[in-house]
């Protein structure tokens, strides 16, 4: 495992005033409900405006609409938008991991079909995985495709689908093969899938969560019949394509930055209160941690530049970015004293509200941290 | 440059893994000086690394400093590497001819000027190694850059003093006369070399953190209890994952630190690494200790090796809070929204 970190070129860093200059012309989509996880919060136009600057898909091939510029690249665009809090939820997926999915596995139809039309902003995915009874035991899942004449017949359900209403496909990952009875043939027999959101027999409800959000949803496949060309990558293979997603899903700076502008609205705050002179040692710690998390990412991002897939490090990202979101509103609220709440006229009671009660989400999205630990245990040789 | 590093760091910790069964380290515990040691390292030009290659040093600059201090963190080497290195860095930047003997390094407090000839004896407080030492290092501060002198030993009253790793971090009251010539450091304040130091002891708690965390999946996978090894326990795993986390933040902080060397970002990314490692160091001992139990526990045991100097050295140079207040009055006192284009800021390279 290595974090070998990296200083970022003056080409890379040019994006940067590039974004703020497009984010101070397009100021009005930064509002105070999507500063926080802004990266849930969905909007089709500023997507769309993301598409036109060139912007999503930035790593992908030319001849699929894509920028071919250099995952860095791509990194100093995305933590912009993030530490600023853009709401670029609608084409997350698509453009961190659907994307590369499909430039590793997919067939010369779907990459022609789908990059180009998420590379626009107006093609949006969302990822099925977990189900009712398989939240951590991903291999467990239960959703089936049976071939049929032409394709495959879906049945099941999957839970926790942010985007789902949103989105017009959905990744799916079910299973193709009955599932083993043997431990160590358990990850076999697993298939990902294209589904047609708007295919017949397909039914979506939102799930409200206790921050208020509705990104998550419930999605029934009731015999929903998808094509033979919609299977993604190799029968059976599903399972070990999943794996390959998750270092562009764990290691990225979504998973330190959810929450940045809390802190930055904290610091402007205690500038010039009287918990200023106690604030510092807080403030400077948090900072530390974030400039390290950074660095951390950086090389993680250098890293899948190089070809490689960084896994264990990725989660180690994970992990230790997610923690530090957690703790910010937690420890910012010793010095920065406010009752939170949703509808307050100060922008900071909304901030921390907004923190508070969408922090438990922040461990337990793309793997929770206790299965990430056992992860890096096996990575050390404990398992 | 990747080739010469590692063939570096092969051939160092070659020289370092002689000395792991030797009784160097009970020679320092008990006030002694590994002499066989220290002169090993000196006659490889170990102590040299930093100076450029028509000095003698490797041409690697602080970098290649810093990665001897790493590495010496890992094999809890019982010598001054950190004040050797930066000592010959100094006075090779002074133009001042590099001694034979063992060298270390301190700072007088601010506001105190240079005694010359009949002036008041000088006490400065925790110098590491004063007592073995043949020549100290001393700065000053300067108006634009800070200002050295090298003090024979015999020109000092010691008192004994250690840290809880058994290090010797002296008093030293230097006498009216002890300070001779005084050369400027171009370029280089007193609060850089501090930074410098503090950067050190960042990089000898990555080593011993790493140490750590391979002692600690060492015995994991080495102690049975009811029935199997205790590393297959989640409770166990869990926390060992933690540790290896707390490592990797503290040596991926010092080594972004050391790219910074030079450019405008140097200081700040030396605060992140000193507050980065103490964090680490405290986590890592109390995972180590909680896996190892009883055994790891006592004096006999190698595990302290690497946790007694975990605890020494965060203390060293600037705590944690030290540092993280200075870091936050630094971003205190950015404009308004000034936080993240300082975050992100970069001298081009």
């Amino acid at each position: 495992m290595n974090f070998t970190p990296i200083v970022l070129t003056e080409t890379e860093n040019a994006l940067r005033l590039e974004v703020r200059k497009f984010l101070d012309e397009h100021g009005s989509f930064l509002t105070n409900s999507c500063a926080i996880d802004s990266w849930f919060v969905p909007s089709p136009e500023f997507s769309r405006l993301l598409g036109k600057r060139g912007w999503i898909g930035m790593t992908w091939p030319r001849q699929y609409g894509g920028g071919e510029r250099s995952y860095l690249e791509r990194y100093v665009v995305i933590e912009e938008l993030l530490a600023a809090g853009a709401p670029v939820g609608a084409h997350w997926f698509a453009d961190r991991q659907t994307g590369p999915l499909l430039l590793r596995f997919g067939t010369e139809e779907q990459k022609s079909f789908f990059l180009p039309k998420m590379v626009q902003g107006d093609c949006y995915f969302a990822i099925g995985m977990s189900e009712p009874n398989s939240g951590s035991d991903l291999a467990s899942i239960r959703t089936e495709a049976k071939r049929v004449d032409g394709g495959w017949e879906v049945t099941g359900q999957k839970i926790w689908t942010s985007f789902a209403l949103t989105a017009r496909y959905l990744v799916l990952l079910c299973r193709s093969a009955p599932l083993s009875n043997d431990r160590k043939h358990r990850h076999e027999g697993m298939s990902q899938f294209i589904v047609d959101l708007e295919s017949e027999g397909v039914t979506r409800r939102p799930i409200c969560n206790l921050a208020g959000e509705d990104h998550f949803c419930e999605v029934f496949f009731d015999n929903v019949f998808v094509p033979e060309n919609r299977l993604l990558g190799k029968e059976d293979e599903g399972w070990h394509q999943v794996m390959a997603e998750l270092a562009f899903e764990r290691s990225g700076p979504e998973r330190f930055l959810s929450n940045f502008q809390l802190l930055a609205e904290a610091v402007d705050l205690l500038r010039t209160s009287s918990s200023c002179e106690s604030g510092k040692q807080l403030i400077g710690q948090l900072i530390a941690r974030l400039m390290v998390l950074r660095q951390m990412s950086l090389s993680v991002a250098s890293q899948l530049q190089a070809g490689a897939l960084p896994v264990n490090e990725a989660s180690i990202v994970k992990d230790l970015g997610t923690s530090f979101e957690q703790d910010l509103a937690e420890c910012l609220r010793m010095v920065v004293a406010v009752e939170p709440g949703y509808d307050a006229e100060e922008r900071i009671s909304h901030l921390f509200s907004s923190s508070i009660l969408k922090a438990p989400s922040f461990s337990l999205r793309g793997g929770t941290r206790e299965i990430l630990r056992g992860i890096l245990a096996k990575g050390l040789g404990l398992r | 440059m990747n080739e010469i590093k590692t063939l570096i760091e092969n051939s160092i910790s070659s020289l370092f893994e002689n000395y792991r069964d030797s009784d160097a380290v009970a020679t320092m515990e008990s006030g002694g000086f590994p002499e066989k040691y220290w002169r090993d390292i000196y006659d490889g030009g170990w102590t040299r690394m930093a100076l450029p290659e028509e000095d003698g040093g490797a041409g690697m600059g602080l970098p290649g400093a810093y990665l001897l201090m790493r590495l010496s963190g890992y094999h809890a080497v019982p010598l001054p590497l950190v004040e050797a290195l930066l000592g010959t860095y100094l006075l090779g930047i002074a133009g001042v001819p590099i001694p034979e003997g063992m060298l270390t390094v301190t700072i007088a407090d601010s506001g105190v000027h240079p005694p010359g000839g009949g002036e008041e004896p000088l006490a400065i407080k925790r110098v590491p190694w004063a007592r073995h030492a043949a020549q100290i290092v001393v700065l000053f501060p300067g108006e634009h850059a800070a200002r050295l002198a090298l003090v024979d030993r015999a020109e000092c009253v010691i008192r004994h003093h250690v840290n809880v790793a058994g290090e010797p971090r002296d008093d030293v009251v230097l006498q009216p006369g002890a300070v001779g010539k005084i050369y400027e450091l171009p370029g280089i304040t007193t609060e850089r070399v501090s930074a410098w130091l503090a950067l050190g002891r960042a990089a000898q708690i990555a080593g011993a953190s790493f140490r750590a965390l391979e002692r600690t999946v060492g015995y994991a996978n080495e102690r049975t209890q009811f029935g199997q090894l205790i590393g297959k326990y989640q409770a166990v795993q869990q926390q060992i994952a933690e540790q290896a986390e707390c490592a990797h933040a503290a040596r991926c902080s010092v080594d972004a630190a050391l790219l910074q060397i030079d450019s405008s970002q140097e200081w700040e990314s030396i605060a992140a690494a000193k507050i980065v490692a103490g964090e680490a160091a405290g986590k890592v001992c109390r995972i180590a200790h909680a896996v190892h139990a009883a055994i790891g526990f006592t004096q006999e045991h190698s595990l302290q090796l690497s946790t007694r100097r975990l605890w020494a050295w965060r203390d060293e140079y600037g705590n944690e809070a030290l540092w993280a207040k200075t870091l936050g009055d630094l971003c205190l006192g950015l404009e308004s929204g000034g936080l993240w284009p300082w975050l992100t800021r970069q001298t081009s390279n």
